[in-house]
């Protein structure tokens, strides 16, 4: 212990200087605070707590800060709503008592340590030297006392266990100094509130849209991360957003809901004006078929996801499953078991060397990867928010699970981090998707996979079967709390399996005519589905999403999906998958009153401004 | 540093501007008043409001159970926010949104869907929505369509209820009288209120006012808030109601935080509000502020706590006027008087003497200032769409009035015009400016002599002064006793043996109002203002209470809950003695 202490400040000494070199040129102090708040509390900081002869004092710091610069611009029906220019800085600092084996994190306990100022919080945006070093100062000791408060908790807790877990609290790592330089926040030369308003003009063709703002979403941000153990990192980031809910009600009072939604790595990568106008018809016109179509009837059989929808039940079905850290300890058992039957656990935890996927199939992620056969992804980097370099990770090979997802925190089957601890907005790391590629070697095309289906349809005798063209995303298609609640409260008991389907069509094997439903949803639907896929298609495709936040917690379809204010960009590339017997569960739910009048007057086009 | 979860900046639970509305009037706009003819010029907006207005009318209307009112109020907020931490800036924002309110009551003026049922509010459906700021009729009645729609739904859901609800309740007296009160419609076209700043010369100011609290090392976080905003509203109502106006205001608010040795969190907290750009605060004026504030904290840390106790104390007039404020204005909101859950400490007092003769106590809402200082409470129209007026509350101590909404008393049945709300609530009477006069005034001088002799006569050893009060709360509520317990933050011991003043903390005052308003004794000569936004059902609006100092011959104070957590274990960066680790 002592030794390790020593060899950490050596490595924090070397990496001071070298990174200090690179440093005054750009005129930002906050590196250079950190470091000497750090050094401070490193060898100063320490509690005496009665009944222990040594002082308590943090085995490991570190401090975090994002530095953001967001554009956010709304519209609706060709008229502005907001357009805010936000910069703010966030700061978070971390504290950790005990050790890497044991510490004070991984611990849920109903209530701790309640500072008066709290270990993270918004800080001033100079890039100054002393005004965070009195932020820091403060925030340092309130996550040092929050941190000997949990640890001596856990510990009770954990002297009540017969046979307390034996993994690891926090694995090592080699300390990473990566300084970028500043760059300047690239606004380019577009108008984003005349893009916002002639994009939200769309909508003035459909008048029985009741909801349908646009939101632009532009981000840039600097991040930067200090730890004891020498780690420093100020990385540039940037990632770009257009996102509309739509909501309408079917004569017969059901709500039907429809989204758009398209991410770019930066905000000059977003599409134009005119091309996001098109998808939007689009999207307003696949509503309204919606709206006129039959609800849903139950049903058991063959289903073909297209590929816009692959991608998607891949990201719901996956993001628990691809986790290898240990779920933390929770102080009431009921808190872990929630935890579980949301989706919280991992599926494929303890199978590694399992056949868990068709064996033609391999699965990577990989955070370098910067785009897939001319689709820009989205969910790349090169260092993450622990401070590991990124890894390329062979999850499954040849249908075998190889390996999982690693952050610093350690699981059954892995301990060290391969660079997968991500977060937004300097919320706890934890281990999820980057770039997703799902690849087969025995793929066939479109048309011959559209075959099979045809022909497994037909073997069940079955007068028609489903295809799903696009799932759903709750964060984006639900417009008002109440929705949302509905939904949540529909999921009974079956929160972690059952998928969301947005675009569903009937197909007749007969004459092969296809008819769009409403309020389909998929019941059951397991990672272990995905052990047995009847076909593979070719024809991969790019889907970006925002991760949600808190999906480690409930790897729902609700959790899964989120929107770029609270999100974490991902990519995954699939093609068309084709399972034989799915079960699709008809539209529910209590319809709702359509509007007394009909809508007010709304000229095609956006009148001049009075 | 400014925390999510921090606690809020504010006095009376006070709460970011942003998030309260409160209709105001341009200066200088009731001199262009406009006269009748000029409506017809109301904005296309209005006329939006309108359109869908009539439409709406004559469908809800002719439904069952029909809409008898309706009214729309659309609210242009611009606002600019520049902050500042510790000597750096925090944020520098500016935004605008517009917010729609759609009000439908269902039933009768006697009985609709507000109808309490055993002190029960019925459910209010949808708080508003945004709508665009660019003006575009046809958007904004698209938006005013749906809202009148969803509205009109939970009002007559609600109804159905109330009045199966009644026929199994007792009915009171105060229950018989009707819902909504009967108004002369308003109308009125006031000019666009707007600002045009600079924010650069406040993110420069914010970073210096708040670098000077870093020069004490009792100063643990510091937080400087400039804000300018501009809101324009404009009301239409089905009873013809039709409005437009708006009102510019300032504000610069001072936060510090700091810890006692035994782990008691201090703040102290300052502001200044304005409304012509040109009686903003100068830097001396700041510094001043911030030089007091910084001496209270500094002196606060290493202060003794006091025991409790009971015996005399001297509220200067800032301190007075909250404790009025809390002990006085809240009971005489005239809703306070009819629910019957309510304790309705003065519902059947009118008339009666509940002060020292000396006292009289108005709400002038009209009022814009008083001597130098604005007034936050003052406005032209309420949020239900009735002029402001001059209440007189209690006159030489004898209760008259209440502050009315248009939720009418047996004997009050009209607004005058204290119906207020936060954006997305549902108005009730509030305060707007209570202002406390007196008759038997004292100078300063003669105040602490007097305190001192109250002092010497009750064989106590000493008495409060009480300099700043954060605010407080107090129960109006039946289920609990009528009590009010207000915080002040900055105390001393006046020694009846002429010692010098001692600094002291960690007291709350306790009392009840009828017990705790008869003990006055005398008041001083100087009034003063507290503006602050206070926060009660309809969510928070701007209020102000001015008072001359009070004292009183009896106060109670009780021992303040208190944070036990430790103060920072190492001294503050830029007080750090010892070398090794920074700077």
């Amino acid at each position: 212990m002592r030794a390790l202490r020593q060899s950490v400040l050596c490595f924090a000494f070397a990496a001071a200087s070298a990174a200090f070199a690179q440093g005054p040129a750009d005129n930002d102090h906050t590196l250079q605070a950190m470091r000497d708040e750090m050094a401070r509390a490193k060898s100063r900081l320490e509690l005496q707590i009665p009944k222990l002869d040594k002082p308590v004092r943090p085995y490991y710091l570190e401090y975090r800060l994002l530095d953001m610069d967001i554009r956010e611009i709304s519209a609706e029906y060709g008229a502005l709503v907001a357009s805010t220019h936000t910069r703010n800085r966030l700061m978070n600092v971390g504290a950790r008592v005990g050790d890497y084996k044991l510490d004070s994190s991984n611990f849920i306990s109903e209530d701790g340590f309640r500072g008066f100022i709290g270990p993270s919080g918004t800080v001033g945006i100079d890039r100054d030297y002393d005004s965070l070093r009195q932020d820091l100062w403060i925030a340092t000791d309130q996550a040092f006392k929050e941190a000997v408060e949990t640890y001596s908790r856990k510990q009770a807790y954990l002297s009540s266990l017969a046979r307390p877990s034996d993994i690891d609290d926090f694995s090592r790592i080699k300390p990473v100094q990566h300084i970028e330089p500043l760059v300047a926040s690239d606004w380019t030369r577009r108008n984003w509130e005349q893009e916002a308003r002639d994009a939200s003009s769309a909508f003035r063709a459909f008048p029985r849209i009741y909801e349908s703002r646009v939101t632009y979403y532009l981000v840039f941000t600097t991040e930067y991360l200090l730890t004891s153990e020498g780690t420093e990192i100020r990385a540039n980031h940037s990632y770009a957003a257009i996102e509309s809910g739509l909501s309408s009600l079917a004569d017969d009072g059901m709500q039907v809901n429809h989204f758009y939604a398209t991410y770019a790595p930066r905000p000059a990568d977003l599409p134009g004006a005119d091309a996001v106008r098109k998808a939007l018809n689009v999207a307003g016109t696949e509503l309204m078929a919606m709206r006129a179509a039959q609800p849903a009837p139950d049903y058991t059989g063959p289903v073909l996801f297209e590929p816009r929808a692959s991608g998607a039940l891949l990201a719901a079905v996956l993001t628990p499953s691809l986790s290898g850290a240990r779920p933390p300890l929770a102080f009431q058992p009921v808190v872990e078991q929630l935890m579980s039957s949301l989706g919280g656990r991992s599926d494929w935890s303890g199978k590694v060397g399992s056949r868990v996927l068709p064996a033609s199939v391999s699965l990577v992620d990989d955070p370098g990867a910067k785009d897939y056969q001319g689709g820009l992804l989205i969910g790349g980097y090169a260092i993450d928010e622990e401070g590991v370099p990124a890894d390329k990770v062979a999850v499954v090979e040849d249908g075998k699970l190889k390996s999982l997802l690693m952050s610093r925190r350690p699981g059954p089957d892995f301990e060290n981090s391969n660079g997968h601890g991500r977060s937004a907005f300097l919320s706890d790391a934890r281990p999820v998707m980057s770039n997703l590629f799902f690849s087969s070697s025995e793929g066939v095309s479109k048309e011959d996979l559209k075959k099979k289906f045809l022909e497994s349809c037909r073997a069940e005798k079955l007068q028609y079967c489903m295809v799903v063209r696009q799932m759903d995303n709750p964060s984006l298609s639900l417009l008002h709390q109440d929705d949302f609640s509905e939904l949540l409260a529909s999921f009974g008991g079956n929160a972690a399996t059952d998928r969301l389907p947005l675009v569903v069509y009937k197909i007749y094997p007969a004459d092969g005519h296809e008819e769009i439903v409403r309020g389909a949803r998929i019941s059951g639907f397991s990672p272990r589905m995905l052990r047995n896929i009847e076909g593979i298609g070719n024809d991969n495709f790019v889907f970006n999403y925002m991760q949600n936040e808190t999906a480690g917690v409930a790897g729902t379809s609700l959790a899964a999906f989120g929107a770029a204010q609270n999100g974490l960009p991902a990519s995954v590339v699939a093609p068309s998958l084709l399972f034989e017997e799915v079960e699709v569960r008809g539209a529910r739910g209590e319809p709702k009153h359509l509007p007394l009048l009909p809508e007010p007057p709304m000229s095609a086009s956006v009148k001049a401004s009075l | 540093m400014k925390l999510s979860n921090s606690v809020c900046l504010n006095r009376w639970f006070l709460k970011s501007a942003a998030l309260c509305a409160v209709s105001f009037l341009a200066p200088g706009a009731l001199l262009f008043a406009a006269p009748p003819d000029s409506v017809a010029k109301s904005s296309p907006l209005v006329e939006a409001l309108k359109a869908e207005l009539d439409r709406s009318m004559k469908v809800y209307g002719a439904q069952d159970p029909a809409a008898y009112f309706i009214g729309y109020a659309l609210t242009d907020t611009q606002r600019a926010t520049v902050s500042g931490s510790n000597g750096a800036l925090l944020s520098s924002d500016e935004g605008r949104s517009r917010w729609l309110e759609v009000a439908v009551r269902t039933g009768s003026y006697e009985l609709d869907n507000t109808h309490k049922i055993d002190g029960r509010q019925p459910p209010g459906g949808s708080p508003g929505t945004t709508v665009p700021i660019d003006d575009d009729p046809e958007v904004l009645r698209r938006a005013v369509w749906l809202q009148t729609d969803l509205q009109y739904r939970s009002a007559a859901e609600a109804l159905i209820k109330i009045k199966t609800g009644k026929e199994v309740k007792v009915q009171t007296e105060e229950g018989a009288t009707p819902d909504f009160s009967r108004e002369k419609a308003q109308v009125f076209a006031g000019p666009w209120a707007s600002y045009s700043l600079d924010r650069k010369p406040w993110e420069q100011k914010v970073r210096d006012y708040t670098s000077y609290f870093r020069k004490s090392p009792a100063v643990i976080n510091s937080i400087v808030t400039f804000t300018a905003q501009a809101q324009n509203q404009m009301q239409v109502t089905s009873e013809g109601t039709q409005l437009q106006f708006g009102q510019v205001r300032y504000r610069l608010e001072l936060f510090i935080q700091g810890k006692a040795a035994d782990g008691m969190d201090i703040n102290r907290y300052y502001n200044f509000d304005w409304v012509n750009p040109s009686d903003a605060p100068d830097d001396n004026a700041v510094l001043a502020a911030s030089a007091q504030l910084r001496k209270e904290m500094e002196g606060l840390v290493a202060s003794p706590l006091n025991d409790p106790t009971v015996g005399p104390a001297l509220l200067t007039g800032r301190a007075a006027a909250v404790f009025f404020h809390e002990v006085f204005g809240h009971r005489a909101e005239g809703h306070r008087q009819k629910d019957v859950t309510e304790g309705q400490t003065f519902a059947k007092k009118v008339d009666e003497q509940i002060f020292p003769s000396f006292l009289t106590v108005v709400d002038d809402a009209t009022q814009k200032k008083l001597g130098k200082e604005d007034l936050l409470g003052y406005y032209q129209f309420d949020d239900e769409g009735i002029a402001a007026q001059r209440v007189v509350l209690v006159e030489k101590g004898v209760l008259k009035n209440f502050e009315m909404s248009r939720s009418p008393l047996k004997d009050f049945p009209h607004s005058n015009g204290h119906g207020r709300r936060q954006m997305g609530a549902a108005p009730v009477s509030r305060q707007g400016n209570l202002l406390v006069e007196s008759s038997k005034k004292l100078t300063d001088k003669e105040l602490r002599a007097k305190l001192v002799e109250l002092v010497k006569q009750q064989g106590k050893p000493y008495g409060l002064l009480i300099d700043d009060i954060a605010g407080g709360f107090t129960f109006t509520g039946r289920g609990q006793p009528q009590a009010f317990q207000v915080e002040p933050l900055v105390v001393y011991k006046v020694f009846a043996d002429g010692r010098p003043d001692e600094l002291v903390r960690g007291v709350d005052i306790v009392g009840t109002p009828l017990a705790a308003l008869t003990k006055i004794v005398a008041t001083g000569d100087t009034p003063e203002v507290f503006n602050g936004y206070c926060g009660a059902e309809s969510g928070y609006v701007p209020v102000s209470a001015a008072s001359p100092a009070i004292l009183t011959s009896e106060l109670e104070v009780q021992k303040k809950q208190s944070s036990t957590d430790r103060p920072p274990i190492l001294p503050p960066p830029a007080h750090d003695i010892q070398k090794g680790g920074g700077q």
